[in-house]
């Protein structure tokens, strides 16, 4: 890939003699280099052959790749390497004539030749191989690797051009530039500023009123007052809560793939995030909450308010995974532990930045990850979790009610419990007739032996026992009464309504969606071989990754005698932000640098690993994440960090940047970012000026309109109860849509159409599509038009009579500026124009009918809200630059 | 453009910056040249999760391809191979007797291990004697186009599992489909429709709903657009009344020019090229996808061959009749599905089935027809199918009119047409039950890789490359190209 940049790169370059070459290629400046197997030949190694032949439950062929050592020697096909010989060697053998590896992938070309080369030059090492086989062997190498190593802060760069230097981020960038002979773009303009910068801080267009006091406001630091005010607006938190709650996979619904059942308290979790970010809440005590806030309060639950409460609310993050456990899911235990699973890879992606998923099942392919470490990190969730005494969602909530109110709802639930009882009494009774029914239609003779192997429980069974009932397959377990007595099957429904019915009169019990452990229970946690929990092996004790042991001990006590539960998420936590963990603070930085810049300095976001790409700027990563810690966590110090550069004010067009720089890894230029899913429905209610802030509460419903699409908005049905479409809610489906219902099988039509989070399990980069659909949506979707003629209405309002004064304010509304003449004479015209292709459309014969029913078109409204239209759908409004 | 008015500290804003700005003009042709070979040459380099730029545009495959096109026809459930396609006259021989092996029930309450014969007649027909149920008399009108796979195999005996298996290749959620992986490899024929449509049943949705046209973690632009089953079958085509025709049009013509201008302020931002297509695009489906989707232009005899005039057929009849007139556009993957689960006969089996088949039998027979007719089906890969097959014993065993199959995804039957795959041929083997799959067993990895080469696309090298990793249909799992079956 870096060939090819370099090649393109130099081939501008000879165009273009004033920009010169950009990147030394690397991989070519080592290509005649001693090869060695830590840096060259063990990566490949381990990433394809590792499985088999060393980290394997059996060595295969007895061939153990692990250390040039074990190498030489015999195999069942001969030796294995010959150093000097590749021809000799097995090894060679089998990859040049792609005997090996089996059933996978060869090996590319280019490897296979590397390994012949090595071998030719004598198979060296750089050091001496240790003398024990260590079980999983992390080489010098791999410990490193740049995410492993220490944060390191070193001073900013000096730079040519100091007068460009505005804040630290400058210097890195800038020095990374003039290496190329390039510099930033000349800088944005003041309306494009603000623009960006209310968009980037809060996801809304700035209104006219607001750009016209920032550029009245000739005082020096008129734009830090910008980003003050900005940061200080409650729409700051609504618009960052939903950056994390991308990564936290955030849904109000299981995500069961058959039932998608509600999960009716998780807003509590999305309205902490966002109380959490307007308060600027430091972000290691952010992580500790959502990690371990049950650990930091005291039982009972239901007894907490604010801050306290907030801490356990922030456990919510670890309930965000998928979870159809109490949806009757096909196979339980599958599912318990995918809920698990979900919830580390949602833990490993958000806040290590790595696949820690990945060694489920073998150690990891491509990253110094263990299997080990994977079951030494679910130990530290195990314990809450309790997958052996699971507990479905609803059971996992915890009630916040009133003591008087429990009482009542207790006594209640006593009289709903014992008429379940009866339920269940009467289902086993018919059951149990179904089977003496059953049993008249066996063989005298089998009938004792058939009813025994019925009642021998499944575990205690026989192979004489499982024969019978092979052959009498009716006495098998679980046999569903619905499907052998239909009446039975009602009368028992009957009992459990009359049980539902008493639950219906029960006070509603405020709940919180969160994770909390119980004391003194000893869970175990054991490695599964192959990922498989059939295949139980040995206990495996909590800890943190094996590769950071040589920066601070990765040991987590398995219990804590000063905490009430086993305390191992809290010191996970504590580890995770003691300051000097390489992963935490770069990852989240990473991320915000992200929302800025539209690509991380490492771009990929979660994965900060073997595979996931370097980073352009590894000392200005650094210097960020070692800052933001030395600023006490605050985020919104980070923001203003980074808001108050050069680099950031900077303009999205230049030529130089552009062409020597196509990807913009320098960010010689601001890169164009086209409205999120959010952004464009939140933004066209704002400048429609139907935006409505109220925050907090309950997800506003969705529906599923008259066209068959999902909108915000109540159920409308008809007597059978099948929807009809969907009816407005009192102002509220005109609300941010942060406050929109989650559900992963219903998503909102329009935000779905542009890229809203695909959280499976959770979205740690959201996609950018530019498709049809999203020009359909422009073109003829309800909403749009509705937003269209809201808008309409209010340039006529504000300027009555005006048609100028309308075009000019609809450009202040969208565009945070004025039109030119050029674009105000068309507009007029296209009005002008509109309005008689309308009333042409409306109105073919030029006579107004006279029908009483047709509501009367206004159509000089209609064009103006044609004009609208065209501009909410412009690029103009859709990208900000 | 607005003039530079932003307040910066002094020197914020060089000289240089502009002189190096101005130094080549922004029209300049050698520039845009450049540009252009950026856009070439750069794709490859692009590096991991920046934000790629994918298209639509026709591309070409890893060899020459046979099939241009695919209509999988999805009949999820799992249709009864030895009551359709998989004739066992060791059924009939030990009929009611004890079944002698191991089996795996869904419903234990309704299970037994008598031997249940297939319930109908096969014969063998067309040139090639392939022996078919008569519950498909139509399709036997067909028979030396089709290659009925009766080895089939996904081992997972779960229809979510399953079904996932042959849609993606994987057994769980998120992963992409088919379709997917086709308009990523090959882009589409036609820039006036969606290149991947999914056909839905009126009924209801099928089993997994939208995960069977889901572009999972490749790039939405390849996902399935889904046609409603009832008009109107394309959501947002329809303009407001007020905004029909010419007033559109002006609309769009404004749109274009404000698109044009704010490009040229902005010449190397490919997206916004892109969405100036995306705009002519849906413009042209409010007409093109509407005149695709109206099949009452075509003749009484192409209507009443797929069964469009009868109430029964009515439904496939229409929707394979569509099919057809989306790939004669252009389009590359048509999906046409069941609702729910509706080949899932555990029980009165003896009614349901003919039933489900005589509301498509003569549709997807029409559909072959035409194809072949109209010289589209040397280029146009068909599939019918579901996600498992049934077991060679009673389900249910409370008389004939209640009897049913369970679950079985060890050995089940597909068949494919057209594209390159050979006529008049049956492959494959189930044991003396069919119950499971014996001889040249068929796994969903072997289909995938299959199909894809006759798509021209080696399934080895068409990868995706996401959060550093290579991801392929194929899944990295031993997968066979069979070539047995292929023309």
């Amino acid at each position: 890939m870096i060939r090819k940049m370099v090649i393109l790169i130099a081939f501008i370059s000879a165009l273009l003699a004033s920009v010169p070459v950009l990147l030394a290629d690397q991989s070519s400046q080592e290509a005649d280099a001693s090869i060695t197997f830590e840096r060259h030949i063990r990566p490949i190694l381990k990433a394809q052959c590792f499985h088999c032949h060393g980290e394997g439950e059996k060595l295969k062929g007895g061939v153990d790749l692990r250390l040039v050592r074990l190498m030489l020697t015999n195999s069942e096909s001969g030796i294995v390497l010959v150093p000097g010989k590749p021809s000799e060697s097995v090894l060679f053998q089998m990859i040049s004539q792609g005997k090996m590896p089996k059933g996978e992938k060869l090996l590319t070309s280019e490897q296979v030749s590397m390994v012949e080369r090595w071998i030719g030059q004598g198979a060296r090492t750089i050091r001496p191989e240790p003398a024990e086989v260590p079980a999983f062997h992390i080489t010098e190498e791999e410990r490193e690797f740049w995410s492993f190593q220490p944060v390191r802060r070193l001073p900013p760069p000096t730079v040519k051009h100091e007068e460009l230097v505005r804040t630290a981020i400058d210097a890195f960038l800038l020095d990374e530039l003039e290496a190329q002979g390039l510099s930033f773009a000349p800088p944005a303009d003041k309306r494009t500023i603000i623009r960006r910068v209310t968009y980037d801080l809060t996801g809304l267009p700035p209104t006219p009123d607001e750009v016209a006091t920032f550029l009245s406001d000739d005082s020096t630091d008129a734009y830090e007052k910008l980003v003050d005010r900005l940061l200080a607006s409650p729409r700051y938190g609504e618009r960052w809560a939903r950056h994390w709650l991308d990564v936290a996979g955030y849904a109000d619904s299981n995500g069961g793939a058959d039932t998608d059942s509600d999960r009716p308290w998780a807003w509590r979790y999305r309205d902490y995030v966002i109380r959490s970010f307007n308060a600027d809440k430091p972000f290691d005590q952010f992580i500790t909450e959502q990690l371990a806030g049950d650990e930091l309060v005291k039982p009972p639950f239901g007894d907490l308010v604010g801050e306290e409460l907030d801490k356990l609310i922030g456990t919510g993050f670890l309930r965000m995974a998928p979870d159809p456990t109490g949806d009757n899911p096909a196979d339980a235990n599958l599912a318990r532990n995918q809920v698990i699973a979900d919830t580390i890879q949602i833990v490993s992606s958000s806040l290590l930045g790595l696949t820690v998923q990945c060694a489920q099942c073998h150690n990891h392919r491509y990253d110094p990850i263990p299997q080990t470490d994977y079951y030494r990190l679910r130990a530290v969730f195990e314990p809450a979790f309790n997958w052996k005494e699971w507990k479905s969602p609803a059971q996992r909530q915890v009630s916040l009610m009133a003591r008087e109110d429990r009482e009542a709802a207790d006594c209640i639930e006593h009289a709903a419990g014992t008429v379940d009882k009866e339920a269940q009494r009467l289902h086993d009774e018919l059951i149990e007739k179904f089977v003496q029914k059953q049993v008249t239609l066996v063989p005298e003779d089998m009938r004792e032996r058939v009813i025994g192997a019925r009642r021998t429980p499944a575990d205690k069974r026989t192979e004489e026992h499982k024969q019978l009932l092979r052959d009498y397959p009716t006495f098998q377990d679980n046999i569903l009464l619905g499907e052998i007595d239909k009446e039975g099957a009602k009368r028992v429904e009957e009992v459990r309504k009359q049980a539902a019915d008493f639950r219906t009169a029960k006070p509603v019990d405020p709940m919180v969606h969160c994770l909390t452990e119980e004391a003194g229970k000893n869970v175990e946690t054991v490695r599964f071989h192959r990922g498989d929990p059939q295949q139980p092996k040995e206990k495996i004790p909590p800890g943190g990754l094996t590769v950071l042991a040589s920066l601070f001990s990765q040991e987590i006590p398995s219990t804590n005698s000063q905490c009430r539960t086993t305390g191992r998420r809290l010191a996970f936590a504590k580890m995770l932000t003691n300051g000097t963990h390489p992963l935490a603070a770069r990852v989240f930085v990473n991320r915000v640098w992200h929302h800025y810049f539209g690509a991380g300095i490492a771009p990929s976001l979660g994965d900060f690993g073997a595979l996931g790409e370097r980073p352009s700027h590894p000392e200005l990563l650094d210097w960020l994440a070692s800052e933001f810690v030395a600023q006490r966590w605050s985020v919104k110090s980070l923001h203003r960090l980074i808001l108050t550069s050069t680099a950031y004010g900077q303009g999205s067009v230049h030529p130089a940047s552009q062409n020597a720089d196509p990807d913009n890894r320098l960010l010689g230029r601001i890169r164009l970012k086209r409205r999120d899913a959010e952004g464009l429905r939140d933004g066209m209610l704002a400048v429609t000026g139907r935006l409505n802030t109220n925050m907090y509460g309950k997800p506003l419903p969705v529906a599923v309109n008259a066209q068959g699409q999902v909108v915000v908005g109540s159920q409308a049905k008809d007597a059978n109860g099948d929807p009809t479409g969907a009816n407005a809610i009192d102002g509220d489906e005109f609300r941010r849509s942060v406050y929109v219902q989650v559900r992963r099988s219903a998503p909102v039509g329009v935000m779905e159409t542009f890229d809203a989070a695909a959280i499976s399990p959770n979205c740690e980069i959201r996609a950018v599509s530019t498709v049809p659909p999203q020009s359909l949506v422009m073109m003829n979707d309800q909403f749009v038009l509705e937003r269209s003629q809201d808008l309409a209405t209010r340039l006529r309002r504000e300027r009555s009579g005006d048609a100028r004064g309308q075009v000019m304010l609809l450009w202040r509304l969208l565009f945070a500026c004025e039109p030119d003449n050029a674009e105000l004479q068309r507009s007029l015209v296209y009005l002008a124009e509109q309005t008689e292709a309308i009333r042409s459309t409306v109105d073919p014969g030029g006579e107004k009918k006279k029908d009483a029913k047709a509501p009367a078109v206004d159509v000089p409204l209609q064009a103006l809200a044609s004009l609208c239209q065209t501009l909410l759908g412009s690029n103009r409004f859709l990208y900000l630059d | 453009m607005h003039p530079a008015n932003f307040a910066l500290p002094a020197g914020f804003c060089s000289r240089r910056h502009f002189l190096r700005a101005s130094a080549f003009g922004l029209g300049s042709p050698a520039l845009m040249w450049l540009l252009q070979q950026d856009g070439l040459l750069a794709e490859p380099a692009r590096p991991e999760l920046e934000l790629r730029k994918f298209d639509l545009k026709p591309k070409s495959g890893h060899h020459p391809a046979r099939a241009r096109a695919m209509i999988s026809i999805l009949m999820i459930g799992g249709p009864s191979q030895m009551d359709l396609f998989d004739p066992k006259p060791e059924l009939k021989r030990r009929e009611g007797q004890k079944f002698p092996g191991e089996l795996k029930f869904d419903n234990v309450g309704q299970a037994s291990a008598k031997v249940l014969p297939g319930l109908w007649e096969f014969k063998k027909h067309g040139q090639c004697g392939t022996e078919l149920s008569e519950l498909l008399p139509h399709l036997a009108t067909v028979v030396d186009d089709i290659c009925v796979i009766r080895s089939t195999q996904t081992g997972v005996n779960n229809h979510g599992q399953s079904l996932y298996a042959l849609t993606s290749g994987r057994v769980t959620t998120g992963a992409p489909t088919i379709g997917s992986w086709l308009t990523f490899a090959l882009g589409s024929e036609t820039q006036e429709l969606p290149a991947f449509m999914a056909l839905t049943h009126p009924s209801g949705a099928p089993l997994l709903a939208g995960d069977n046209w889901s572009n999972g973690w490749l790039p939405s632009l390849y996902q399935g657009t889904v046609i409603r089953p009832k008009e109107p079958r394309i959501l947002n085509l329809d303009p407001p009344e007020h905004l029909r025709g010419v007033a559109q049009e002006r609309q769009l013509a404004f749109l274009r020019e404000l698109n044009r201008e704010h490009l040229e302020q902005h010449p190397a931002e490919l997206d916004l090229d892109a969405r100036i297509t995306s705009y002519e695009i849906a413009a042209k489906m409010q007409t093109a996808a509407k005149e695709a989707m109206d099949v009452s232009s075509e003749s009484e005899a192409t209507r009443k061959l797929y069964g469009i005039d009868k109430e029964l057929t009515r439904d496939y009849g229409t929707r394979c009749l569509i099919a057809r007139r989306l790939v004669e556009r252009g389009v590359r993957f048509v999906q046409i599905i069941n609702n729910g689960q509706s080949w899932d006969h555990h029980s009165g089996i003896i009614k349901a089935l003919p039933d489900v088949c005589a509301k498509s039998d003569q549709p997807v027979a029409a559909l072959i027809k035409d194809l072949k007719g109209r010289g589209l089906l040397d280029s146009t890969l068909v599939h019918w199918g579901g996600e498992m097959g049934r077991l060679p014993v009673i389900q249910n065993d409370l008389g004939r009119e209640k009897v049913g199959r369970d679950h079985n995804t060890y050995g089940f039957t597909i068949w494919l047409a057209g594209g390159g795959i050979k006529g008049g041929m049956t492959f494959g083997e189930t044991d003396e039950f069919g119950h499971k799959a014996v001889k040249d067993i068929v796994t969903h990895h072997d289909y995938h890789a299959t199909l894809l080469h006759l798509f021209g696309l080696d399934h080895t090298k068409l990868i995706y490359r996401r959060a550093g990793r290579e991801l392929s249909l194929t899944d990295n799992k031993p997968a066979r190209i069979v070539k047995e079956i292929l023309a």
